[in-house]
């Protein structure tokens, strides 16, 4: 009954096609539409990212490409093959990082790893020292006997996704890697994965943090409603659909439209538009956003006008303002 | 903002200091009340079954013999009645006090939400105490007017068992409350005290018979145990159970005397964790854990160095060195061994990796103390001591007739419950294992979850937990064949037998198991079918035979599977096999056939939820 793949399948799993291809991919749960018909590809060795503010139906489109969840329709292809009809097969090709670390409480930080590669029908002897490999890559390797349960959370992080690589995955999903770790914890949780992606494991990353995802997309697709609002690099995304630099002010309370339209009139001046490179000015709760290529001069304008905000600053354009601009909406709620 | 209630933080302050307990308990109470149904449902069925299976259907045969007078009760029903409302109280105590305040501590850090507002420590554990008070309270009255409405109850001054009641839940409750609140971490520590406190101070209380009738040294157990003192307490308000006065300040003293010296240490431990110490609670079992690991590490060098010698062989002959690289990534590496798959229409459900479904529970169960996995015989073995030694007293044995069996001989009551106890066990813990077990890491511990994001199918995962579960029945039965060997009570091919009986019995059950915990939602349905187990219990022929019914009742009891289970027992154990015995072992084959072909039909909406 067990065989391996035939040698033509195991080509095309290994070689030649796409880590991930999907078309028209579509998932209903009754009414209600999580993933609306998209499509994308993710080559081999690619750092895939998958953007979007809560609910645009990220981590569903991971759990069809890890083949747990069943697609309403189109076609989806992980390393060529179809996660529906070749789920073990597919399965056994990824390393998963769900959105919540679940680890094994009742079994120690080493231990987790070792079963895990079990559950993948991998033998002992090569896990023991597998198992001694990842927890140096996760630098856990001190807390290789402790609970589960003493580990701080940037750990038991690092421990989910040491966990996740025991089978050598080709390709790696990871949904909301570093939501909810302070930024230290963040910074030595990217370096781990900015090593992986040097070593050619493909990356497969939702996230609602546009500095993560600037640091280590490739590649990537803004998600809103289940629909693909934009595609590309972070950094052309922001070329395309942004100004090189942004203008943050705060007025106080219940002025800020008030204020932008005349912002907009004195900037949008046709004496000083080029000079400035004004584009738009976004009106949020709080602030305003004056997009514009050149904030110092937007700024120098304002104060010579007599405008005085209760505080100012000059940033770069970040994918931030790319989903503003696309869905006039902010990303974090 | 004047006018606000929230606007004098000092007049806050001063009432919270006051009344800041009785918050405490409205949010106790209002936490019960995602389970308020269940609750109001035992409160009033319990009643009514145990009136039903004890006191009418054992009744039957103890009333037939012993006469309750002398203890100022009209019958056997009228004599238990009143304990065995102290008793359910009591014993929800023992759920009460165990899990919520885990739940407080550790799993949903509810003390740490109060502790951040002016409530104090103290008045944070007074306020789950006053709480869980008003739930016996509520659950006695129930049980009162129950008892009333059976035309049981003598006495007005029976409606004072509230009090007698709550005092020996608080007694039971309190002591476990102290010493569960010192941990940081729950390890199964609610099922050892269950097991080795709760069920022994329960079964050898005098509840179902006058606590005389066990030999001395078990009676000493009765004299520690608050449901005794509570059980007399209430016999004496029910009908007016004669007795020395003194006997009466005994028990109130005892009662209090324990609740409030429990009391002060729950209040210190609340202090100490609650309180500017911040203590963490004792860490369970951590030097064993240090014992266990010192082991585990030397094992792991001695594997290690055995795969660096075949490594340094493997290169001495030419072979490619193992890829060094931490996680290479490049595909199928160098050291990644070779997987095989299953193919064909199952392998989305199969991956022929069961094993290690099993071994991942064989490692949880050794992480976990061994006393926890092994007391689970423990508790067949107390019912046989308690109802064999207590009942036995007052019926001169069991017609040999009457328990369906061919031959005018009668039967020792132990021998006649023995069998029936093993099916029992089997039983609960084959449910116990395929629902609340299969539940738990479906939900919390997304376990499952985890599994199915490798190559294992559902089919993997659910055989697997069967296995695990049979695994843990079968020394459970064989635990307690062997206690019943030693007390000759069954024979030695008997006992073989009837091993792989209860290995059937707990199949059938895991199966039937395994098919209703895939429409469960949420934690309160499990409640609910926990509640069809105890009257199954009680009125399966399990504790008499089951001619004291009308037939009608009998047709009931013989549709239900734990009758088929516990006759099948008696066949084997004294060895007179029939047609009907052919029909029990019929009714287990079709659950498995149909629970297990159920189980799989919904095997994706089980475990890919």
């Amino acid at each position: 009954m067990t065989s391996s793949l035939s040698p033509a399948r195991q080509q095309a799993a290994d070689s030649a096609a796409p880590a991930i291809t999907a078309s028209s991919l579509t998932k209903r749960y009754g009414d209600f539409t999580a993933v609306d018909g998209i499509d994308f590809t993710v080559a081999r060795g690619e750092s895939f990212g998958l953007l979007g503010p809560n609910g645009a139906g990220k981590s569903t489109t991971m759990r069809m490409i890890a083949a747990v969840s069943e697609r309403t329709g189109g076609e989806l292809l992980v390393a060529g093959l179809d996660p529906e009809r070749h789920g073990p097969e597919v399965r056994a090709r990824l390393g998963v990082v769900p959105q919540q670390d679940n680890l094994d409480e009742e079994l120690s930080v080493r231990e987790n790893i070792i079963m895990y590669g079990r559950y993948f029908g991998l033998p002992r002897r090569y896990l023991v020292s597998k198992a001694e490999e990842l927890l140096e890559f996760a630098q856990l390797s001190h807390k290789a006997r402790a609970r589960v349960e003493d580990l701080s959370g940037g750990m038991k992080r690092r421990l989910t996704i040491a966990r996740a690589l025991v089978n050598e995955p080709q390709v790696l999903l990871l949904d909301e890697p570093t939501t909810g770790l302070d930024p230290q914890a963040r910074h030595v949780l990217w370096d781990r994965l900015f090593r992986l992606k040097e070593s050619g494991t493909t990356l497969v990353l939702t996230t609602h943090h546009m500095d993560e995802a600037e640091q280590l997309c490739d590649r990537l697709i803004v998600v809103d409603q289940g629909a693909i609002m934009a595609e590309g690099s972070p950094r052309g995304l922001i070329a395309e659909h942004s100004t090189r630099e942004v203008l943050e002010l705060r007025f106080g309370m219940d002025r800020n439209a008030e204020i932008a339209r005349e912002l907009t009139a004195l900037l949008d001046a046709p004496e000083v538009a080029g000079m400035i490179g004004f584009s738009h000015i976004e009106v949020l709760p709080d602030r305003l956003l004056v997009y514009a290529g050149q904030a110092e001069a937007a700024m120098e304008r304002l104060h010579a006008s007599g405008h005085k905000p209760l505080t100012s600053l000059v940033r770069r354009s970040s994918l931030e303002d790319v989903f503003l601009r696309l869905t006039g909406r902010s990303l974090v709620d | 903002m004047t006018g606000s209630p929230a606007a004098d933080k000092d007049v806050l302050a001063r009432r919270v200091r006051r009344w800041g307990a009785l918050y405490q308990a409205e949010a106790t109470l209002r936490s019960m009340r995602a389970y308020g149904g269940v609750v109001l449902f035992s409160s009033t069925f319990q009643p009514i079954v145990y009136i039903l299976a004890m006191g009418l259907g054992l009744g039957v045969l103890i009333g037939a013999e012993t006469d309750f007078s002398a203890y100022g009760a009209d019958s056997y029903l009228m004599y238990i009645a009143p304990a065995i409302l102290a008793s359910t109280v009591a014993m929800t105590a023992g759920t009460e006090f165990t899990f919520p305040v885990m739940e407080g501590f550790k799993w949903r850090r509810k003390y740490y939400g109060a502790q951040a507002t002016a409530l104090s420590p103290q008045q944070i554990a007074l306020g789950h105490i006053l709480g869980v008070c008003c739930r016996f309270a509520v659950h006695a009255l129930i049980f009162i007017g129950v008892l009333f409405a059976f035309g049981v109850l003598a006495s007005p001054l029976a409606v004072l068992m509230v009090f007698s009641a709550v005092l020996g839940g608080l007694a039971m409750g309190l002591p476990i409350m102290a010493y569960i609140s010192t941990l940081r971490d729950e390890k199964g520590h609610a099922a050892l005290i269950q097991r080795f406190i709760i069920m022994p101070l329960f079964l050898f209380s005098g509840t179902f018979y006058p606590l005389t009738n066990l030999p001395g040294f078990l009676q000493v157990v009765g004299w520690i145990s608050p449901i005794w003192h509570a059980n007399e307490l209430g016999r004496v308000l029910a009908f007016g159970q004669p007795g020395p006065p003194w006997m009466v300040a005994v028990h109130l003293g005892y009662l209090a005397g324990v609740a409030f010296l429990a009391w002060l240490v729950v209040r210190r431990v609340f202090i100490r964790r609650l309180g500017y110490e911040e203590w963490p609670g004792r860490v369970p079992g951590l030097k064993s854990d240090l014992r266990r690991q010192a082991k585990q590490d030397a094992k792991d060098a001695d594997e290690a160095r055995a795969e660096a010698g075949r490594v340094a062989g493997a290169q001495m002959t030419g072979a490619a060195p193992r890829a060094n690289a931490p996680a290479t990534g490049s595909g199928v590496g160098a050291g990644l061994p070779p997987v095989t798959f299953r193919t064909g229409v199952a392998s989305s459900y199969y991956s022929g990796n069961i094993r290690a479904v099993f071994a991942r529970g064989l490692a949880a169960i050794r992480n976990n103390r061994g006393v926890i996995f092994l007391s689970g015989f423990l508790e067949p073995v107390l019912f046989l001591t308690s109802f064999g030694l207590g009942v036995s007293p007052m019926i001169s044995g069991i017609e040999a007739e009457q328990a369906g069996l061919a031959g005018q001989d009668t039967i020792s009551y132990a021998a006649f419950i023995a069998p029936a106890l093993l099916a029992v066990s089997a039983m609960n813990g084959a449910v116990f294992d395929s629902t609340w077990n299969v539940f738990f890491k479906l939900k919390i511990t997304k376990l499952y979850q985890t599994m199915m994001s490798t190559s294992l199918g559902p089919v993997d995962v659910a055989v697997g937990e069967i296995c695990l579960a049979l695994f843990r029945g079968g020394i459970y039965a064989l635990g307690f064949l062997g206690v019943l060997l030693g007390a000759g009570l069954v024979g030695p091919a008997s006992a073989v037998l009837m091993w792989f009986t209860a290995l059937f019995i707990a199949l059938g059950f895991a199966c039937i198991g395994m098919a209703a915990t895939s429409f469960m939602k949420r934690f309160q349905q499990m409640d609910w079918m926990m509640m069809v187990l105890i009257p199954m219990f009680l009125f399966s022929a399990t504790l008499f035979p089951i001619d004291v019914y009308p037939a009608g009742v009998q047709w009931v009891i013989q549709a239900l599977p734990l009758w088929h289970g516990v006759e099948l027992m008696r066949d084997i154990a004294f060895w007179q096999f029939s047609g009907l015995t052919l029909v029990h072992l019929g009714y287990y084959l079709a659950m498995i056939v149909a629970g297990g072909a159920l189980a799989a039909y919904r095997m994706k909406r089980l475990f890919l939820r």
